[in-house]
């Protein structure tokens, strides 16, 4: 897995970017305008924040990107596809090279370690012995070897968040969308989980992480998408959580 | 060698978590499959009885002709003409006299065969002379017994149409009376499995959302729900086809007793029940399944 992901840094770095949306927004039915004509060009390999209150937009934006809803107006483009052109059929491809991870883990209760991971090679059809020589490798990535054949309620939060990523990364994905992925954890898990999409981002992976956490921003100093009411109103390199000037 | 490796890899994901579907929601799964078997015996019952009826109609009908009572004292001669022009009908293939005593030990047979004797209590009992007529087809009967009851030698012509009109009439009603009930349940059935898989659905709509985001196509999300479905109309046909199977020489002789005529059901019925009993099943299963399955990935799109 390091490997491939090290090799994709090389590829990829050289290329375009991973997220490109062009006057992208979204207006419901009902007219209210839940983001409205972002620009925003993340190349690959580079770690974003997203950041703003709630109702900000943030939401909107990921779901933008993992093609849940649909750009009422502008361009949205991830991993060389353009999302407005996407057919039904092609959105399983697209989501085999965005890895998410949610705030609340969103693990199968009644499955082990391993076959929550496992599981998300085996609904995309891999055959077993890429699952039997993926997930190891995953785990041992995220340091959960130990706790495979564990169930999700014998875990703690910080180890639950660490499977919901190895799941996130079985189809070596091109970006990894954290959302508020230290919500609920305490403040040294949270910086375990914060150290452990770093070394992924080294390894090549974009990262995209929606968060309220200040601290994290604020000493992380990466760039920063600031959203407000549906509007982008920052997009600043090596900033912080707040506005500086 | 690539696809087909995918797609039984494909098939054998789906039919083992259908499998656990089915047993995850066994109570759901078990009612359904109760009502698929209820509505397939009663479908087994209905093609029974018809098909029993059936072969009894194409029985009398290919035994019967028509029947021409002759007047009493018929010269020989005037009976050799009638029994000419007769032959010479068109559709008729054979013409047999049955005299007056002919036709009284036929009586004393049929008599002696329910174990009974005939008895006149000393009268003397003359029974009419008549010409039994074979016909090629059924349909010539009218144009016959239209041909003969102008002859004076004929006292009566009889035919069996009004008979056979009947029990044509007695049919077309419990075909009707029974392929309502079974729509009537069959709808039932659907409701049970449309509901049995949205249940299915529900409880594993989180499992559903984080196929959809690592990258499952649809069809790896809705087969194993359309498999539980079908599971439930195969299991119900099988238990349907055996209890048929068990019961199916037992019925013959209550059927022909119930209906007074040689309803034979042979054993190439059994075989084309059990094909329709599969195939309804696992329509039904399919169809109900999908139903679901499909108005709930629709929405969640």
């Amino acid at each position: 897995m390091t490997s491939l992901l090290r090799r994709r840094a090389r590829a990829d770095t050289a290329t375009t970017s991973v997220i490109t949306m062009v006057d992208a927004g979204l207006t419901y039915p009902n007219g209210k305008v839940a983001l409205a004509d972002v620009n925003v060009t993340i190349p690959a390999g580079d770690f974003v924040f997203l950041v703003g209150p709630s109702g900000a937009g943030k939401s909107t934006f990921i779901r933008l990107l993992i093609r849940e809803l649909v750009a009422t107006h502008g361009r949205v483009q991830v991993a060389g596809r353009d999302l407005g052109r996407l057919r039904r059929g092609q959105v399983p491809g697209l989501r085999r090279r965005i890895g998410i991870v949610f705030q609340d883990f969103r693990l199968l209760p009644n499955k082990t370690v391993w076959e929550n991971v496992g599981f998300a090679l085996e609904v995309t059809g891999a055959p077993s012995g890429l699952i039997r020589q993926r997930v190891p490798q995953l785990l041992s990535l995220v340091g959960l070897q130990e706790h495979a054949n564990h169930l999700p309620t014998q875990l703690s939060g910080g180890e639950q968040q660490r499977t919901a990523i190895a799941r996130a990364l079985v189809h070596d994905p091109a970006i990894l969308i954290a959302d508020e992925p230290t919500g609920n954890l305490d403040p040294v898990t949270s910086w375990e989980i914060i150290q452990l999409l770093i070394q992924i981002n080294e390894l090549g992976t974009t990262v995209l992480m929606a968060t309220h956490n200040q601290e994290i921003v604020n000493a992380m100093r990466r760039r920063v998408l600031a959203l407000e009411g549906g509007t982008l109103v920052r997009d600043e390199a090596g900033a912080a959580y707040e506005r500086e000037y | 060698m690539g696809f087909v490796t995918g797609f039984l890899r494909f098939c054998g994901f789906s039919v083992v978590r259908a499998w656990q579907g089915f047993w995850r929601n066994a109570m759901m799964s078990l009612a359904a499959t109760a009502t698929v078997i209820l509505m397939l015996v009663l479908l087994s019952g209905l093609f029974i009885v018809l098909t029993g009826l059936n072969s009894g109609i194409e029985f009398i009908e290919r035994k019967v002709g028509v029947t021409a009572e002759l007047v009493d004292d018929l010269s020989d001669e005037r009976l050799q003409t009638l029994i000419e022009r007769a032959e010479a009908l068109d559709g008729v293939t054979d013409v047999a006299y049955i005299s007056p005593d002919q036709a009284m030990r036929r009586l004393e047979e049929a008599f002696a065969q329910r174990g009974q004797t005939l008895s006149t209590g000393g009268a003397n009992i003359q029974l009419q002379a008549t010409l039994e007529i074979t016909l090629a087809e059924p349909a010539f009967a009218d144009e016959v017994s239209l041909a003969l009851a102008g002859d004076g030698a004929v006292s009566k012509v009889i035919t069996k149409q009004e008979e056979i009109d009947t029990l044509v009439g007695v049919i077309n009603v419990i075909r009707t009376v029974g392929l309502v009930a079974i729509g009537l349940i069959g709808l039932t059935v659907l409701f049970m499995i449309v509901n049995t898989i949205r249940i299915a659905v529900y409880s594993r709509s989180n499992e559903i959302e984080i196929m959809r985001l690592v990258g499952a196509s649809d069809s790896f999300i809705r087969w194993p729900f359309i498999l539980e479905g079908i599971l439930c109309g195969l299991i119900g046909a099988v238990v349907a086809v055996i209890a048929v199977s068990v019961v199916w020489d037992p019925i013959q002789p209550i059927l022909v007793s119930v209906f007074q005529m040689p309803t034979a059901v042979s054993a190439r019925n059994l075989a084309s029940l059990s094909a329709l009993l599969f195939a309804v099943g696992v329509g039904i299963g399919a169809v109900g399944s999908w139903i679901s399955v499909r108005s709930y990935l629709s929405a969640a799109a």
